[in-house]
């Protein structure tokens, strides 16, 4: 089991140094979890570390392939209203 | 009446940071201070508004990750009000780093200070922060090191930090109450979990407080940021500027909010604005009182080189570097040479204004401000659809004083994207809001109408002048033509 990074993720470096189990790595075009070392911080931490600092919705994805910070969960922006706004911008 | 063109103290000494009465740094303020700290001001382009003309600065991106979330930012680009917004940095390893700074104050030797504010935050990066800052401290050591906070991890950083050359520490607080700060702050990473809300205010706060009186206590001098959100903590702000004054913060600098929704940040997309110039300026103006205010700050991105207001990274990129070859003993004995240089100049300067008092007759005429295009060197020289921002001063019977600066789009980009130049330019003269007259080296005359409709007298009558001189000669002017008569207008002078 193990959790795993896609493509959202801004390469910010904040989860690489929080993993207890070194099993973060940077890699182009993003930052990449090796599953055979990813623990979910079981016997660490209550939380994975990585998804706890992770700045990016949905760039993290539990064994389950769900995102562990779904749309909104963090930035406090409505996924609605996220959408409206890009959808404006667009249309300029 | 015989009154300095400066607001120079009669009894200001020459050798003091600034000579300004209106920068960051006033004689009088630092005047009471200890001749190391007026030593660590003195040539730092942030901290003194005379050597912001003089010295340069950069910054350098080693420190990507962050520890919290602040709502103006979003962290797919660099921090939105820490830096520009929508330019992502050259994300540099510490080694990288280490080899452009050495490059650049090489190449340009009056760089002084080197800063690391992002575009993450520092301290949550101690280990690629403090690797740059361990080998600058020991190769290059006639740079000055600051670094810029969010505050969350500055308790355990101080030790460490005082170890290094570091002189100036900057800490971004805009708030001290829990309630204002959960509408800023979503989250913050702290003892291994997400912390939400009041919460997590409530212990921000607290490490930023703790924080900056740890720095004190060390002698490291603390800027204090603050984002000045309208309706979130504009009316907060003044209680921010006199506790961290009271715990001995050096400046304080309130920065406006950048919103806008393409930026993707939470305040962006959900329509929350960004306070006007004058709301910035009143602000600014009630939180002074005796603390001082920085109002030349740039709100460079994380990555800027060269001197406040102007970028020369692109000079620097990391494979132009790789080709230099820097011998940076050789280096520092020029630096050093042109520094004893630059400072020469600015006490020449200082002693030569200080005999060129104008005689003003005795005058109860009203404060104006006036906006003036410059590129530095304190003259006027820039024309004004080339202005990127234009320096606001205030002309009243007691002298010219420095107000803040304004940024404006540039209309006249001088490509095809020519076909927004009329709205680009009334949101130009927008941005000059409250100022009666603009003083620039020229300007077409397009603008020129549409300036004198909107009640802004343009001016290009005293180009490659000095600025506070032409500014007293134009206020004089108006004097005399018996344009300032309203003696009852609020003189913002005395405020
Ligand atoms: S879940 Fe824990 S162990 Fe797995 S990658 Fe994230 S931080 Fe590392
Ligand atoms: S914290 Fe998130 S965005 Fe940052 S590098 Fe890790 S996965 Fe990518
Ligand atoms: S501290 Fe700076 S980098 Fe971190 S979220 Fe706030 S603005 Fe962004």
């Amino acid at each position: 089991m193990s959790l795993s990074i896609i493509e959202s993720c801004v390469n910010c470096f904040a989860c690489e140094p929080v993993c207890p189990s070194e099993a973060i790595y940077e890699a182009k075009p993003h930052f990449l979890i090796n599953s055979k070392k990813c623990t979910e911080c079981e016997g660490d931490f209550a939380d994975p570390q990585c998804a706890t600092i992770c700045p990016i919705e949905g760039a993290i994805l539990n064994a389950l392939g769900e995102a562990i910070n779904p749309p909104g969960s963090l930035t406090g922006i409505p996924p609605e209203k996220m959408a409206e706004a890009m959808a404006e911008l667009q249309a300029h | 009446m015989e009154l300095p063109v400066l607001n120079d103290q009669p009894e200001s000494k020459g050798e003091s940071g600034c000579s300004a009465g209106s920068c960051g740094s006033t004689d009088d303020q630092l005047d009471h201070l200890s001749d190391e700290i007026r030593e660590k001001v003195q040539n730092h382009p942030c901290y003194s508004e005379d050597a912001h003309h003089y010295f340069a600065r950069m910054h350098v991106a080693v420190a990507p990750a962050c520890n919290i979330q602040c709502h103006y930012c979003n962290r797919k680009y660099d921090c939105a009000n820490e830096s520009r917004p929508g330019v992502v940095s050259e994300l540099l390893s510490p080694q990288q780093a280490v080899k452009k700074t050495m490059a650049v104050a090489a190449n340009i030797p009056q760089m002084t200070v080197l800063g690391i504010a992002g575009p993450g935050d520092p301290l949550a990066n101690l280990e690629r922060t403090f690797e740059t800052f361990q080998t600058l401290s020991r190769d290059a050591p006639d740079i000055k090191l600051c670094v810029s906070t969010n505050g969350l991890a500055l308790p355990d950083a101080v030790e460490e930090l005082a170890k290094h050359n570091i002189d100036h520490v900057t800490i971004t607080i805009n708030c001290v109450d829990p309630e204002v700060g959960a509408k800023i702050y979503p989250w913050i990473y702290w003892n291994n979990r997400r912390i939400k809300g009041k919460k997590a205010a409530k212990i921000l706060i607290k490490q930023q407080q703790k924080g900056l009186e740890m720095l004190v206590a060390k002698g490291i001098l603390v800027k204090v940021n603050s984002v000045m959100i309208p309706g979130v903590n504009d009316q907060h702000l003044a209680e921010v500027s006199r506790i961290v004054k009271e715990k001995g913060a050096f400046l304080h600098n309130v920065m406006p909010l950048i919103a806008e929704a393409e930026h993707g940040t939470f305040y962006g997309v959900m329509g929350q604005r960004g306070p006007t110039a004058d709301e910035l300026q009143a602000l600014q103006d009630s939180c002074s009182g005796d603390m001082n205010m920085m109002r030349h700050c740039r709100q460079c991105r994380a990555d800027a080189v060269g001197m406040l207001g102007e970028d020369r990274g692109d000079e620097f990129t990391m494979d132009k570097i790789e080709d230099m070859d820097i011998d940076y003993q050789a280096a520092m004995v020029k630096r050093k040479v042109i520094h004893q240089a630059i400072e020469a100049e600015m006490n020449e300067k200082r002693a030569s204004k200080e005999e060129h008092t104008i005689a003003l007759p005795k005058l109860n005429t009203r404060p104006v401000l006036m906006a003036v295009a410059t590129s530095g060197q304190g003259v006027i020289n820039m024309h004004f659809g080339h202005a990127k921002e234009f320096l606001i001063y205030e002309a009243s019977s007691e002298g010219a004083r420095f107000i803040s600066h304004r940024k404006t789009e540039l209309y006249c980009s001088g490509d095809d994207s020519c076909g927004e130049a009329e709205t680009a330019l009334e949101k130009n003269i927008r941005t000059l809001e409250g100022c009666e007259v603009v003083l620039c080296s020229k300007i077409g005359f397009e603008p020129w109408e549409q300036l004198e409709a909107a009640g802004i007298q343009p001016n290009g009558e005293h180009a490659m002048e000095d600025i506070e001189a032409a500014v007293m000669a134009v206020y004089l002017e108006m004097a005399e033509a018996g344009k300032l008569d309203e003696t009852t207008q609020q003189k913002r002078a005395n405020a």
